[in-house]
């Protein structure tokens, strides 16, 4: 693994305040990591299908995903990534609201790696940030291009 | 529906049975008309024959008289034995003929004395025609001829004459006047057999509209049931997928308002902390100002670094308790939503295990809970059972008296097709006019020297109403509450809780 090879970090969430939270608190965890952020899942599923810096023709991706979005479901978003042949190699991690058990099941049915309650007390989400950051240091991103 | 206008049962059958009643009294009343009508008739009868005998016999004896009399006449003017015996034959029956008078006239005081003259008058006559015999065969035939003329103009005959036309009279007075009375009254019985001919006739007609008025109402609720019952599936079908949609609907507006209502708190809390965090440094910063530099420390900042770590506290703590409240919403409309499955509970069992479980607090209570075996089993599904005693039993523990040893009874009995479990304890009880309070979310009674939201006793009346049972309670302040559940015997989900 090469420093031109880190891991971008692709945040879909539509809530701005959130995304400033666990931004800072994945800088905080010492993470620094590039970090995209879409507040809509269109423009999202854009990047990751179309951009030439984006997953599916460049670097490894890792995929947090807010489950409430404006114009579309998180887990549409989610399946749509799991079944891409490219894109499903990309970790997700779904960061949402919902601890609601059927949802939690639907989404590590579809593929998710990793799903996180946003707890309104700080200090758990701070931690639970930390550990995702753990989370990054060990995963395995698949060469996209073999030797 | 017009009931109003409708024969309830019991009054059709108490006016049936009257009009039945009534015509079966005109009957014999008419009967017993009749039969006193054809006894006056033949009291009638009876009376006319009766004066005919009289008048028969009274006509006899004067014939019989003037028999004897022209007989002795005869016999004094030429003595012959054909006239003797005539005389002989009459004069021996004539007083026969006034006995029969006299017993058939017995009851009549006129009469009798009437026969008594005429008595009287026959010895005088028999008597006399006796001598005039008597001189004739002695052959003083002039003697007796010479007395016979001498007393003929006032005849003894005469008297006897006038005396039975006297009876006579009397007899036909008296017939004409029974005739009368008898007529009379078989004109009432007449009138009073029309009279209830008539009744019976209103009667008959009245039970007639009664029982065609009640056929007719049962002919038409008969045909309103027919059409209930065809059209009672697809209403209540109807109905039932209305309301589960309503229901449906409040489930997801409560499920969407705590999930929307989480995300700005989610932010609240964070940036509460950030500003925590940020204000722990300027505070450092400001220490060191009023170590290195007072002057330029402001009474305003002071109390700045006093003021701001309070209202986050504060901040904090309502949004830790709004996030509480979400839970608690979110807790409840999750709770609708679960699948019920029901199985046969053995209840006993069932609250034991609930008393096992809460032992620990139990035993910090100084409490004793007495559940009172058998408890009767229950269909329903365990979850919401066991939820529902565990947060009764919880509560009965909670709000003991701390002035007395707690004591928590569990009993339990079937009634009627329910099954009954009461929950009593002599806790601190609750105020009558919470009595309706406590079931409502969020709200609580008394001291609020426990923690919690005010959700426990919603969440079990959600539960209770879902399992299509009824809860209520009975309590007085400071002497103990007692929670009645009450099942209905079979199981039935009555779709999502409220």
């Amino acid at each position: 693994m090469t420093d031109q090879r880190a891991v971008n970090i692709v945040m879909i969430e539509d809530d701005e305040g959130h995304a400033r939270l666990i931004e800072k608190n994945i800088r905080r965890a010492g993470i620094n990591n590039n970090i995209r952020h879409f507040t809509d899942g269109t423009s999202a599923l854009d990047y990751l299908y179309n951009d030439p810096s984006g997953p599916s023709h460049n670097g490894p991706s890792l995929i947090l995903l807010d489950l409430n979005l404006p114009d579309m479901s998180g887990t549409d978003i989610l399946a749509k990534v799991k079944s891409d042949e490219k894109l499903k190699l990309a970790p997700v991690v779904v960061l949402t609201t919902t601890d609601d058990k059927v949802e939690i099941q639907r989404c590590y049915d579809l593929g998710c790696n990793v799903y996180i309650t946003k707890p309104v007390n700080y200090e758990n989400f701070a931690d639970a940030i930390r550990q995702l950051g753990l989370f990054l240091a060990v995963i395995q991103v698949p060469d996209p291009q073999p030797a | 529906m017009p009931i109003n206008l409708q024969l309830s049962d019991r009054r059709f059958n108490r006016l049936a049975l009257l009009g039945i009643a009534l015509g079966f009294a005109l009957l014999l009343g008419a009967l017993a008309t009749v039969v006193t009508s054809f006894n006056a008739g033949q009291s009638s009868t009876e009376l006319v024959r009766h004066t005919d005998k009289v008048i028969d016999q009274l006509s006899l004896l004067n014939v019989e008289l003037e028999r004897a009399e022209s007989g002795r006449r005869a016999y004094l003017l030429s003595p012959n034995v054909y006239r003797l015996q005539t005389y002989r034959d009459n004069v021996r029956i004539a007083p026969q003929t006034l006995d029969r008078i006299a017993g058939l006239t017995s009851d009549n005081p006129v009469q009798v004395e009437n026969v008594a003259k005429l008595r009287g008058l026959l010895r005088l006559q028999l008597a006399d025609m006796q001598r005039s015999m008597a001189l004739v065969q002695a052959n003083r035939t002039v003697l007796a001829q010479a007395e016979f003329a001498a007393a003929s103009p006032n005849s003894i005959i005469r008297k006897v004459r006038g005396v039975t036309e006297d009876m006579r009279g009397t007899e036909l007075g008296l017939l004409s006047e029974r005739s009368a009375k008898l007529d009379q009254t078989v004109a009432r019985m007449r009138r009073l057999l029309f009279a209830t001919g008539i009744m019976l006739l209103l009667v008959g007609a009245a039970s007639f509209w009664l029982v065609r008025r009640y056929t007719v109402d049962l002919t038409r609720t008969r045909d309103r049931l027919h059409v209930l019952n065809t059209d009672l599936e697809g209403a209540v079908l109807e109905r039932t997928a209305e309301l589960q949609r309503a229901n449906e609907e409040i489930q997801r507006f409560a499920y969407i308002v705590s999930h929307d209502l989480r995300s700005p708190l989610v932010n609240v809390m964070g940036f509460t902390a950030e500003l925590e965090e940020t204000n722990k440094s300027l505070v450092e910063i400001m220490d060191r100002a009023e170590r290195e530099a007072p002057q330029i420390v402001t009474d305003a900042m002071r109390h700045a670094r006093e003021d701001l770590p309070e209202a986050i506290g504060f901040i904090r703590s309502s949004t830790q308790k709004m996030d509480r409240l979400i839970n608690a919403i979110l807790k409840l409309s999750r709770e609708g939503r679960r699948t019920l499955t029901p199985e046969m509970l053995p209840m006993d069992r069932v609250l034991a295990d609930i008393v096992a479980s809460m032992e620990h607090p139990i035993d910090n209570a100084g409490a004793s809970v007495e559940v009172e075996t058998p408890l009767p089993n229950l269909v329903g599904d365990r979850l919401a059972i066991e939820q529902i005693f565990s947060n009764l039993l919880d509560n009965a523990v909670k709000y003991l008296d701390p002035a007395r040893a707690g004591r928590i009874v569990v009993r339990g009995r079937s009634k009627r097709g329910r099954n009954i479990y009461e929950v009593e304890d002599n806790g601190r009880g609750i105020d009558a006019r919470d009595h309706e309070r406590v079931f409502d979310l969020f709200r609580r009674s008394g001291p609020q020297t426990q923690p919690g939201e005010g959700i426990g006793l919603a969440h079990v009346r959600a539960l209770v109403h879902r399992l299509g049972a009824t809860i209520d309670l009975e309590s007085t302040l400071g002497q103990g509450t007692m929670f009645r559940v009450s099942f209905p015997e079979t199981f039935s989900d009555q779709g999502v809780a409220e």
